[in-house]
């Protein structure tokens, strides 16, 4: 039993930034690169169901970036993945989430997962379709948002719960291998032990080639993809207005601007 | 070994090649170590931008950052609390060349900002904002805020300064008394709130029938016993509720107020040390949960009323009992047993509970009583032992906030996964030295910064000591 974990290296932004030359992205000096909030809550959904496992089961983290993607993939090591494949060349560089989930495709149909999960989103970039391009690319039974899930290794169904609008969930069951995108929330993350840590630090991440997975540069970057970022830029500012005056001016202002809504 | 001296401890920050270690100990370092280590500190533009943003950094490194001339990095560094009035001096004279007012803001509300530069942005500074950040800052002393008061009179701005100065707890009593007659009710009412507030103009806005104003002073310790009877027939709730707090409220006007029609005014007077067993009696007995909460954290509440309030149909009345330092070890022993684990926390924290009543506890399951008898002093080290191995970080984190855990107890918890918990233990008094350098190496810079700073702490302080271990 296999289970394949797609995760994302993403970045957050400090509360000062400053945009490329380029206008396309914000300068890297800028952003602070760690796991995808999502994908923690992924993996950990795998790792339950290694542990509470009576057969043996598999856990393998995949990612597509450059070197310091690295990081991220032993942290997920640390966590207690058996393995970790970092795929990357230059040219994949500008690739969009549809063409970042072929390339996963391609590592998914060598490594023959029973399951493939990812998160919701990643909370950089936001498109939510990395998981779902993945199912689409394989064919596969696929459901998104899933805040519970219920699944033995060997079952040929799984029971998921997915969150919907107005706090309703949907239970759906679907058949298995299914790409299942994962919800925050649907379980309490561990933090890597230190004996993890440091096991995970001599453990070999294998760097597949687009080669490897029969993909050359023409199939990948921005001119293969479908959207493409044409300028980043922060909109000018809104119509937000500091309340100033003393403490009991500012209490009397919010008092009516709350009259005002209430139309009193 | 440990490290040896202060030029030992730079030269194993030198070698790990960490900038995090490297900012720990810069204060130690002279001549070419120390560049060595700014090296490392601003070895990218990325990690000098983190370190200079970072709250934890040295003075002495936001210092060196200084001498980058980058101006994210300077960015940073007007925002960092860290950042010593001289560097501060120094990015003024920056920004006030090349006309930046964003940065000139960020030093006239820091609150290391020197008195010179704030004189003189309160002298020369034409921004608006630059201006009002300044009479917002208590770093201002009163000169500087009666020199920003004068040269914004009569401008656009000086009733928004005066609101600031009128708060701000450096300004003068001859300021305040000057900016009170030309201000609106809101400044006067901040004014006669003000600790440097002159006993006459107090006096004399005694007898105002502004509501503000009568909120305000009914507070207020130097007004008459006669202004507070008059205030505690106010109509206003707020003004009551004044008079209820006010520490000089004459007892006989508790009578009144115990009744209050108002539970705002009810939930000030039970607040009070100085009720007499009738007024508790009557409150305890209050509609209201939080009157009869805050009778139940009474320290001056009997206990009759204690044993009362410990069966009340409200949690978190029960609650307040058991976290009353009056309550006895019997009261406390009945409480944990309360169906509402909340309580039962409350007594798990309670410093008189008996090590037989936090054994009991130590096998309740609910995470907020385990924290408690995590953290209380009276808890068996063996027990202790037990739940450093617990799975919820919050459990283990009250062994290691607990003064009486050894350091036995205290050991496994190095290896603990959550990297807050190995800084907390990096200052916990009870490790010794050998137990803290062990974090040396640890995977988080947050730990590894700590460990190298408690070090070179003890190189300042200690200058002659040479710290060796096994």
């Amino acid at each position: 039993m296999k289970i394949l974990v797609a995760v994302k290296q993403t970045a957050a932004l400090e509360e000062d930034f400053e945009i490329r030359d380029d206008g396309l992205d914000v300068d890297e000096d800028f952003m602070m690169y760690d796991l995808n909030e999502w994908d923690d809550f992924s993996l950990e959904e795998a790792m339950k169901i290694k542990e509470s496992s009576d057969t043996e089961v598999e856990v393998v983290v995949v990612s597509v970036g450059p070197d310091r993607v690295d990081e991220s993939l032993r942290k997920c090591l640390a966590k207690g993945a058996d393995r970790a494949v970092r795929v990357w060349d230059g040219a994949a560089e500008g690739s969009d989430a549809i063409v970042v989930g072929r390339i996963l495709t391609e590592v998914i149909k060598k490594e023959a997962p029973d399951m493939v999960f990812a998160g919701v989103q990643s909370s950089d970039q936001a498109y939510a379709s990395t998981g779902i391009s993945v199912a689409s690319y394989l064919n596969w039974p696929h459901a998104a948002v899933v805040a519970d899930l219920q699944y033995k290794p060997g079952d040929n169904k799984a029971v998921i719960r997915r969150e919907l609008e107005g706090g309703m969930l949907q239970e759906v069951e679907i058949n298995c291998p299914a790409v299942l995108t994962i919800q925050l929330g649907i379980n309490k993350p561990r933090y890597a032990s230190l004996r993890g840590i440091k096991q995970a630090a001599t453990k070999p991440i294998e760097e597949v080639s687009l080669a490897d997975i029969g993909l050359s540069a023409n199939d990948v970057g921005a001119a293969q993809s479908m959207s493409r970022v044409r300028r980043m830029y922060i909109p000018e500012k809104g119509r937000a207005t500091m309340i100033e005056g003393t403490i009991s001016e500012q209490a009397a202002k919010i008092i009516q601007i709350i009259n005002e809504f209430k139309g009193a | 070994m440990m490290f040896g001296s202060a030029d030992a401890l730079v030269q194993l920050a030198i070698k790990s090649r960490d900038p995090y270690v490297a900012a720990a100990v810069h204060e130690l370092a002279t001549g070419i170590t120390k560049l060595e280590l700014e090296a490392l500190i601003c070895g990218t533009r990325r990690t000098a931008l983190a370190i200079a943003r970072w709250e934890h950094t040295p003075a002495s490194v936001l210092t060196a950052l200084a001498g980058v001339h980058d101006e994210a990095i300077e960015l940073r560094l007007d925002k960092n609390p860290g950042t010593s009035s001289s560097v501060l001096s120094g990015l003024y004279e920056e920004a006030r060349s090349k006309d930046k007012a964003g940065l000139t803001k960020l030093i006239a509300q820091h609150l290391n900002s020197g008195t010179e530069v704030l004189r003189r942005i309160a002298l020369h500074a034409n921004d608006s904002e630059c201006l009002l950040a300044l009479s917002k800052n208590p770093a201002a002393n009163a000169k500087v805020l009666a020199e920003l008061s004068e040269r914004a009179s009569g401008s656009d701005i000086a009733v928004a300064i005066h609101k600031n100065i009128a708060q701000n707890a450096s300004a003068s009593a001859e300021l305040l008394t000057r900016i009170f007659d030309a201000s609106d009710v809101y400044t006067q009412a901040a004014i006669l709130g003000h600790a440097n507030c002159l006993a006459w103009l107090i006096a004399k806005a005694a007898a105002s029938e502004e509501v503000l104003m009568m909120r305000v002073l009914a507070r207020n310790r130097r007004v008459s016993k006669e202004s507070l009877q008059r205030y505690a027939a106010c109509e206003d709730a707020g003004v009551r509720a004044g008079v209820a707090a006010n520490a000089l409220t004459p007892v006989a006007l508790f009578r009144h107020l115990i009744k209050d029609k108002s539970e705002l005014v009810r939930r000030e007077v039970a607040s009070r040390v100085d009720l007499s067993e009738e007024h508790i009696e009557a409150l305890s007995r209050d509609d209201d949960i939080w009157v009869r909460q805050r009778i139940a954290r009474s320290p001056t509440t009997s206990l009759d009323v204690l044993y009362r309030l410990a069966v009340d149909a409200v949690a978190d009345v029960r609650r307040a009992v058991a976290r009353n330092s009056m309550s006895t070890v019997h009261l406390l022993n009945m409480l944990a047993e309360d169906k509402n684990a909340w309580v039962r926390s409350g007594v798990a924290y309670q410093a008189n509970a008996s090590q037989r009543i936090l054994m009991k506890l130590a096998d309740d399951k609910d995470v907020d009583v385990l924290s408690g008898v995590a953290n209380n002093p009276n808890t068996p080290q063996s027990i202790l032992k037990e739940l450093v191995s617990s799975n919820e970080a919050d459990v283990r984190r009250g062994v290691i906030l607990n003064k009486s855990a050894a350091r036995n107890t205290l050991l496994p918890l190095l290896e603990d996964p959550y990297y807050l918990h190995r800084v907390l233990l990096v200052h916990n008094p009870h490790l010794q030295a050998q137990d803290k350098w062990s974090l040396r190496d640890d995977p988080d810079f947050q730990v590894r910064f700590s460990v190298y700073r408690w070090a070179a702490n003890i190189c300042l302080k200690m200058p002659d000591t040479f710290l060796v271990t096994k």
